[in-house]
């Protein structure tokens, strides 16, 4: 499981002073289940998940990730988790196969145990066609079932997914979240960021809604809903952020709904 | 360990599937000599041929003229004004004219040349050479018809003596003169063309955080980064000399000067460039990554990479010229970093090798490497810098 408290992450900032990317975020993500992390771009989604990836360290709070500390046990994190993002290239001067061998050795598999991974992702996401062709010569699809091939080699119990679906093609974006479906299923920890809001109401069991750093509500997508006193997610995270007032009086000049 | 040879072992792959990675290693240093041969060879072959160039005399009556129509290399020219123009359209190298012999026999010879051209310079001092040594010539026999000694214009003679210095059949004068300077620059050269990607490319393409997210550590991935880097710095040098060790062989005409040795580098000297060589690689790959870790981007590493190599050309630049100064032999010249190692290679060359020169210059390099490498690793450890976009 994954569990921040009061997670925050302030950078230096040569204008303002310091900039809070993150400001007091928590949350609990559970095994067999999807937390979605909903907000615009610049939100603090991708910072939180470099924190719990263990990229960048927190300016303060606590992080828990699949039992380990993100600051005293990052090693230990880093082994127990997956990280897929769609800005993640892949080394173009290596094939497929020889990329997946090459993160199943950074992640201490070897031997049989690593022949035995490579043969089962290469099995599942039907790498075999393009197994030995350079990256670089790769489809976008085939990218991304390569890079999905990378994320579950040493099947680790928590997934994080930054953006996964951003600026693939409808085909695409529907293998990939039917892979997250199923890592749901098979009782992985996923953690999932993302700004639309129909993967959202598709994939989230939970959702935390982050805007300038701050969780600004959290729950379901009916509880949102129900609490917002809106008929959509988009609606209920308009109301949430604070954009819904400036949209109603631009709208009908009133500010009321 | 482990993963630090699983690292250098993918960066060695990834790195000479490169294409830039293999011409800086092989093809770069290869064709550079190359060039550089053929080049050589063009300006010695050009000078040669200067002997066999027309010469233009002006039309007088100096009976010295009739053995000159003799040759068929000889342009007489009417007036030293038409030879002016002569030179002056770059025709004519050099104009003479031959006066009116003296009561004596003697005569004077007005030569016009372009002092700014070099060729003109040249074909002067060609006509000096020849008129001075038929001067000698002449003074000779008129000693010895006075029954005076044939050598009694020469108060003081210098007399000639070679020693042999170091191995017989060592490296040329152009080799002492190059080599160390081809052997230094590539060093650097050779890896600067792909340490942009290692780093600063990697965060730009992100895979960067792929990496950072793995348990293997920060430190083994930036050490396994650096030797797959000081592995490509140490062919790129090499290869200059074997490079050289081929042009040797194959007798280029005009290359015959540049190699009248042979390669000249023997066993040991070879030995001395590896120990001199390697502490400075590991400076060059330590300086590169550090670089490349720093950079936001590939292009923002190239600019600093472009100036840093400017600090490192011009100590290599001035070890080819160091022979002309008292500084090869100074001590201070072994804590110089790049010039220690150059002169260290240029000393080995010559026969001259001092090993507690070679003992300094390697401390040095390996101090300085070592502080390059640390600073590597610190900058590869601050997510300050790993996450600068």
């Amino acid at each position: 499981m994954v569990r921040t408290v009061d997670l925050k992450k302030h950078f230096k900032d040569g204008k303002t002073g310091v900039k809070k990317a993150v400001d007091g975020v928590s949350f609990e993500a559970k095994p067999g289940k999807i937390l979605g992390l909903l907000g615009v771009n610049g939100a603090g989604k991708t910072t939180t998940l470099r924190m719990l990836s263990t990229i960048i360290r927190p300016t303060s709070g606590t992080a828990m990730v699949a039992g380990y500390d993100v600051v005293n046990d990052p090693q230990k994190v880093r082994a127990s988790i997956g990280f897929m993002s769609t800005s993640t290239a892949l080394y173009g001067r290596l094939t497929s196969i020889e990329l997946i061998e090459y993160f199943g050795g950074l992640y201490g598999l070897e031997g049989e145990r690593l022949k035995e991974r490579v043969k089962y992702v290469t099995e599942k996401l039907q790498l075999h066609e393009f197994a030995d062709r350079l990256c670089d010569k790769l489809s976008t699809g085939q990218k991304q079932r390569v890079n999905i091939a990378r994320t579950i080699l040493h099947d680790p119990p928590v997934l994080f997914f930054d953006e996964p679906t951003a600026g693939l093609d409808v085909v695409a974006s529907q293998s990939v979240m039917e892979f997250i479906e199923e890592a749901r299923d098979n009782g992985k920890t996923v953690v999932f960021s993302t700004h639309i809001m129909s993967e959202v109401e598709r994939l989230c069991d939970e959702i935390v809604v982050v805007h300038d750093g701050v969780a600004k509500g959290s729950g379901t997508v009916a509880s949102l809903k129900a609490s917002t006193g809106q008929t959509s997610l988009e609606k209920a995270f308009l109301s949430l952020v604070g954009f819904q007032a400036n949209y109603e009086t631009a709208v009908t000049g009133t500010g009321v709904a | 360990m482990n993963t630090i040879l699983h690292v250098y072992r993918k960066e060695i792959r990834d790195m000479f599937r490169d294409k830039r990675a293999r011409s800086a290693a092989f093809i770069g240093p290869f064709v550079g000599v190359a060039v550089m041969i053929t080049f050589l060879s063009f300006i010695t072959s050009t000078v040669k041929k200067q002997e066999g160039q027309k010469l233009y005399v002006v039309q007088t009556n100096n009976p010295e003229l009739a053995l000159l129509k003799k040759a068929n290399n000889v342009v007489f020219v009417p007036s030293a004004e038409e030879g002016a123009k002569l030179i002056k359209k770059g025709e004519a190298h050099v104009v003479l004219q031959f006066g009116d012999p003296k009561p004596d026999g003697s005569s004077e010879v007005d030569a016009y040349f372009d002092p700014k051209e070099q060729l003109g310079q040249l074909a002067v001092g060609v006509v000096e050479h020849a008129y001075g040594a038929q001067n000698k010539a002449h003074l000779h026999a008129l000693l010895a018809e006075k029954g005076l000694p044939t050598d009694a214009d020469e108060q003081i003679k210098v007399v000639r003596h070679e020693v042999q210095v170091g191995d017989k059949g060592g490296a040329g004068d152009f080799l002492v003169g190059f080599l160390p300077y081809l052997i230094v620059i590539w060093a650097f050269f050779g890896g600067m063309s792909i340490s942009s990607d290692l780093v600063a490319g990697e965060k730009e393409k992100n895979t960067l955080e792929t990496l950072l997210i793995s348990p293997a550590q920060r430190t083994q991935i930036v050490i396994g980064k650096f030797l797959s880097l000081g592995t490509l710095c140490l062919s790129s040098s090499l290869s200059t000399v074997v490079g050289l060790m081929i042009a040797s062989q194959l007798h280029i005409p005009g290359t015959e000067e540049i190699f009248k040795n042979g390669f000249g580098v023997t066993p040991i000297t070879f030995g001395i460039i590896l120990v001199v060589l390697l502490p400075l690689v590991i400076f060059f790959a330590s300086l590169l990554i550090a670089i490349s870790s720093f950079a936001r981007n590939p292009r923002e590493a190239q600019t600093y990479l472009s100036q840093f190599s400017i600090l490192v050309m011009l100590p290599a630049i001035f070890s080819q010229v160091i022979g002309l100064t008292d500084a090869a032999h100074a001590m201070w010249v072994n804590f110089v970093p790049v010039l220690n190692s150059a002169n260290c290679i240029r000393m080995a060359l010559l026969g001259k090798t001092d090993f507690a020169s070679v003992a300094v210059t390697v401390a040095v390099s390996l101090v300085i490497g070592l502080a390059a490498l640390r600073l590597t690793v610190f900058l590869f450890n601050r997510e300050e810098v790993l996450v600068r976009v």
